[in-house]
């Protein structure tokens, strides 16, 4: 009873039972404890904050437990069933290169190597990050230093001891704008403008490199991260697709080509790879972090037709798919052997304007387009209803920070008098681009949205092109329709595509009050004063109306019946450490 | 015969000529965006400024294009971008594939087609010939695109009896095959017996055929004989279009069932903009359907004896 009382916060003191647990790893966690015993927040952001401080995710799940009396926990009723050791499992998925893992920019390669290379952190499927190849971290309050104790006892393949040498070269290769990786953008708070000695158009040529004593070795298992700004994703960012932490010398003292080098920590190793046909990996010595079942993993390229993907499932040829189109969710559930797995998520694609360019620049016809759309007509004609409405803000409802603005509704008066205001009282031709990069669909919801506008007197012409094509302009089209990926904080995805001047922000966006808010959220821990933070950002680009952007998509995974301990990852990562096959 | 020859391959040369400029031209002629192909859609415009210089897009479009076929005839076909191979390496393996995929069905397409042909040419207007004309007509409708998901429903779906791609994961299954031959086979015997069926009709007619008959030959002996070569020349052609048809025509089928060949390769390059590829297997399919067409003309002369060249 006494544990389950609710303390004030000026008295705040640690029970015995939380102290035992590790609650003093953080100042904030004691405030933690509190928000989540006066349900300030769910179970779910506890769990995240309190590993993003450095608790372990047993302790962080027990104290959950201890605070809301709940049980048992989702990590016990996994380990619960009875796994059994040995088989292979089949995987339709992309098979493509696998060269140099910083440079990767496609789930399906990150999937190929995630059981050769590990990550310093994990994402869960709950969309908790928790320890990995770091054993526990810790923050500094103002989030400027990150230390990260690493795992003892791990060894590469080749037999090397794992140490913070590691960590440190292959961040280094990262920061290097000579590695070409995406991760130069993503520790941006590691990350410094240089002069390159060059001109282009009369004006120096800039680029970006890593800030010399950001990474600091300070013992073989222990590493600081000194930032130049707040960060609060650092644990997150460092399970990114392209994070995975290769040897010390990969790409120094041996080709940074991993199909050639196939040097690891994980048990597993590569025994046959062909980009486009097949990758399989053995598992070839017993695991550091623990017990595994699988003795093989085969991943098989089908090709780009997702129905001969199902197809393969279908016939039993394979085990799994990487990702279920849309389209295919009703002939799998009719399948008797197949088990069909959903995952809501942050993936996304936002009708983006660019503000910078006509006629866009207006703002009062971009409101007059947004005015016009019902999310829910789109979500239900375009995708089958497979997900969540959007709010034209890109924060999602299961982001920690998300904050619940006035439901936006379709009304065409008002977007007829923004128009008048705009100056196209006689109504306007407007053109969208679209890719279809992530499928079918994209079009489909142009083509719905196009008669939702219809009745303002704005005439929405489609511009269809192929995927490709798409990705050249991405980021010039006046109107264009992206995909956006699952990411772990609202915080992340606001940062990457709306600040000004970040190569990612297609719409061109420049807000000075925006950028000032989301700096001040990305160095607020507190999760509900970052929410109102948050708000403020969410406020603003829906005035702004710089993305109208229809719904969230669920994503969906098809497993055969006999494999069991499979959890649909938001960003398709396999994670198979928990999988074993029946039979 | 041999300057028709010379002027059928001088032709041929010249096509070529014209393809892999146009080829090129759509390609490579902005080198930005052979660069922004090469590095991805994220590179930043130094990376690219600086890939350029390093691989020569720095020099003019005539001397890149010489610089080009050069390498093209020497069998250096470039880097593919995706699979960050040699795509001399990957090209070859997938040729083999379609051809092994062509050849099976070339020789059941064209033995079934010619029999059902034969057989409906011979009776003319007869419930035999009406039902066969029907079959090819209705078969040779339907798209590949079509005939491959009804085929899937059925053997896949329904009676689970068939697999439901080809991709040759354990190595070459004649299993696997069934489903890719039978609808190429489907959608392209109809139009070879279509034109077996007519060329039969009109030898039939003919009169050394009546005189044959009134002659009291053999009947099987009159078809085999004396009928059958003359019907066979038109078809000749079409069955000559048939082979390019079926190298790079097959890239629906080879797609519907995630057959590892030609055809899916280039239609992956094409989607993915991996512009080497697409060079390569641009010019190995022009290249066959000029080549398979000149020796068409050139069988096709030789077999008719009403051509002759003295």
């Amino acid at each position: 009873m006494s544990e389950k009382k609710i303390l004030s916060r000026e008295k705040r003191y640690l029970l015995p039972s939380e102290r035992a647990l590790g609650a003093e790893t953080h100042a904030y966690l004691p405030e933690l404890c509190d928000q989540l015993q006066q349900n300030k927040i769910g179970r779910r952001d506890f769990l995240r904050q309190a590993c993003l401080l450095g608790m372990t995710a047993t302790t962080a799940y027990a104290m959950a437990d201890v605070l809301t009396g709940q049980s048992p926990t989702p990590v016990r009723s996994a380990l619960a069933a009875t796994p059994k050791g040995g088989g292979t499992i089949k995987v339709s998925m992309r098979v493509q290169r696998m060269d140099d893992p910083a440079t990767y920019d496609w789930t399906e390669m990150s999937n190929q190597t995630r059981h050769i290379l590990e990550y310093v952190t994990r994402t869960r499927s709950d969309n908790v990050t928790v320890p990995y190849l770091a054993k526990s971290w810790e923050a500094s309050d103002d989030l400027k230093t990150w230390v990260f104790h690493l795992q003892d006892g791990v060894k590469w393949s080749n037999g090397d001891e794992f140490t913070s040498e590691d960590v440190a070269a292959a961040v280094t290769r990262w920061l290097d704008p000579a590695t070409g990786s995406s991760n130069l953008g993503l520790f941006d708070a590691m990350v410094e403008e240089y002069d390159t000695g060059k001109m282009k158009d009369g004006k120096k040529v800039m680029g970006k490199r890593g800030i010399a004593g950001a990474i600091e070795v300070v013992d073989k298992h222990t590493i600081k991260f000194n930032l130049k700004k707040a960060a609060l994703a650092m644990p997150e960012n460092f399970y990114n697709y392209p994070t995975a932490i290769t040897h010390r010398g990969f790409g120094k003292d041996y080709a940074a080509d991993l199909s050639k080098n196939p040097i690891g920590t994980h048990a597993y190793e590569m025994t046959s790879f062909g980009v486009g046909e097949r990758c399989i990996l053995k598992r070839a010595r017993d695991w550091w972090g623990g017990p595994l079942y699988l003795d093989e993993i085969h991943y098989y390229d089908h090709g780009e037709d997702t129905n001969a993907w199902v197809a393969a499932m279908a016939s039993n040829q394979v085990d799994m798919i990487f990702r279920v189109p849309n389209d295919a969710v009703e002939t799998l559930k009719r399948l008797p052997h197949v088990v069909l797995h959903e995952a809501s998520t942050a993936q996304t694609a936002v009708m983006r304007f660019r503000v910078s360019e006509k006629p866009f620049d207006n703002k009062k016809l971009r409101q007059a387009v947004a005015a016009c759309m019902d999310h829910e007509e789109i979500l239900k004609v375009a995708f089958r209803g497979l997900g969540q409405v959007a709010e034209n803000h890109h924060v999602w409802q299961g982001h920690p920070e998300y904050a619940k603005l006035p439901p936006l509704k379709r009304d065409v008066d008002k977007a007829k008098k923004l128009l008048a205001e705009a100056g196209y009282a006689n109504g306007v031709d407007l053109t969208i681009a679209v890719g279809d990069t992530d499928g079918a669909w994209m079009t489909s919801a142009c083509s719905v949205f196009k008669q939702q506008c219809a009745p303002a007197g704005i005439n929405v012409n489609i511009n269809k092109m192929p995927a490709n094509q798409y990705w050249e302009i991405w980021d010039k089209a006046p109107w264009g329709y992206t995909t956006w990926t699952h990411r772990a904080l609202g915080t992340m995805v606001l940062s990457l595509g709306y600040r000004a001047g970040v190569p990612w922000n297609e719409s061109n966006y420049n807000n000075p009050d925006f950028d000032k808010a989301l700096d001040v959220a990305e160095a607020t821990l507190d999760v509900e004063e970052r929410r109102k933070k948050v708000a403020v950002c969410e406020q603003l680009l829906q005035d702004d109306a710089v993305i109208p952007q229809p719904f969230w998509r669920s994503v969906y995974k098809a497993t055969n019946k006999k494999v069991h301990g499979f959890k649909t990852h938001p960003t398709l990562y396999h994670q198979f450490e928990q999988v074993w096959m029946e039979g | 015969m041999l300057r028709l020859i010379a002027r059928r391959f001088g032709l041929m040369m010249l096509i070529m000529f014209v393809v892999t400029l146009l080829l090129f031209l759509a390609n490579e002629a902005d080198p930005l965006r052979v660069a922004r192909s090469v590095l991805g859609p994220y590179a930043q415009p130094e990376q690219l400024d600086l890939w350029i210089q390093q691989n020569g897009y720095d020099r003019s479009l005539a001397i890149r294009y010489l610089d080009w076929i050069g390498r093209l005839l020497v069998g250096d076909l470039g880097q593919s971008v995706i699979y960050k191979r040699p795509v001399g390496e990957i090209f070859w393996t997938r040729l083999a594939n379609t051809g092994i995929l062509a050849g099976i069905t070339f020789v059941i397409m064209v033995l079934l087609a010619l029999v059902l042909g034969v057989l409906a040419g011979m009776a003319e207007g007869s419930p035999r010939d009406r039902f066969i004309s029907v079959l090819s007509i209705a078969t040779t409708s339907v798209p590949e695109y079509a005939s491959a998901v009804i085929l899937m429903a059925i053997f896949v779906f329904w009676l689970g009896w068939l697999p439901g791609t080809s991709s040759m994961m354990a190595g070459f299954s004649w299993i696997e095959m069934v489903l890719p031959v039978s609808v190429l086979v489907l959608y392209g015997f109809g139009y070879i017996a279509r034109m077996t069926r007519a060329s039969m009709a009109e030898v039939m007619t003919t009169h050394y055929i009546r005189t044959a008959v009134l002659k009291g030959l053999p009947y099987k002996h009159i078809i085999l004989k004396h009928a059958l070569r003359n019907a066979l020349i038109a078809p000749f052609t079409v069955i000559m279009l048939q082979i390019n048809w079926l190298l790079s025509g097959v890239v629906v089928t080879e797609y519907a069932f995630g057959y590892k060949g030609f055809g899916a390769l280039l239609l992956e390059a094409a989607l993915r903009r991996d512009i080497y590829v697409i060079e390569a297997c641009g010019v190995a399919a022009v290249f066959v359907a000029v080549f398979t067409q000149t020796l068409g003309d050139l069988g096709y002369t030789y077999l008719n004896p009403r051509i002759r060249f003295k």
